[in-house]
């Protein structure tokens, strides 16, 4: 291994952050491929402790995304609701 | 360079959004929280469960309930702060302080609580109920 190889990012922090905010699995696969980033480098493997930091990225990335959806859609059927019961609030 | 001025300039902002409406808000009284897809479609509690009341109960500097929303919460935003810390004091010293979440062992000891806190939380008895959200 060259000695100046960067360690890649392990992305141990979003796996986390994705974790406790929302979506679990995808914060946990995080988690398991921040191991893999770590011992693959430290036995010497860059390119795969770089394949897994990769890993890491796509899995946060999309939980990450996910959740934001999830959050925007839940928040847009609120609002819808809450325009269709303001409009029909002349019916009853 | 992730915690570059402008990242971390960019970034205060949404947090400090969060803050506001976690500190203005509690999610028990509002429906319009986003609930936790894990648990609304199995019916069994997540790592991440109770993390938005422990949320609002940290902006209220009430750490014994934050805790008890999920014991995980305040564990976590430590990892997350000293990472932060020590990636900031690096950059701007020109140190090599060593980063312990870089270590192989760190992650794996994480998933292992994760799993543990995940696997425990749900079983519906004393004391394993107290980590419960």
């Amino acid at each position: 291994m060259e000695e100046n190889q960067k360690k890649p990012k392990n992305y141990l922090v979003e796996s986390i952050l994705v974790t406790i905010f929302c979506c679990l699995i995808f914060g946990i696969i995080g988690i398991v491929n921040a191991a893999k980033v770590n011992s693959e480098y430290e036995a010497g493997n860059y390119e795969g402790a770089l394949a897994a930091s990769k890993q890491a990225k796509t899995w946060t990335l999309w939980g990450f995304i996910i959740g934001l959806a999830g959050v925007v859609i839940v928040g847009f059927l609120y609002l819808v609701m809450g325009i269709a019961i303001l409009g029909s609030a002349g019916d009853f | 360079m992730t915690f570059s001025k402008k990242n971390i300039l960019l970034a205060s902002i949404p947090v400090a959004i969060l803050l506001l409406v976690y500190f203005f808000y509690n999610p028990e009284d509002f429906d319009w929280f986003p609930k936790c897809p894990f648990y609304s479609l199995t019916g069994v509690y997540c790592p991440g469960c109770g993390s938005q009341r422990a949320l609002h109960s940290l902006v209220h500097l009430e750490f014994g309930k934050t805790a008890s929303y999920n014991f995980l919460f305040l564990p976590a935003l430590g990892v997350v702060l000293y990472n932060f810390g020590i990636t900031v004091f690096n950059e701007l010293s020109g140190k090599q302080l060593t980063n312990y979440i870089y270590k192989p062992i760190f992650p794996k000891v994480v998933l292992i609580i994760v799993l543990l806190f995940w696997g425990l939380r749900n079983i519906p008895f004393s004391p394993f109920c107290y980590l419960a959200p």
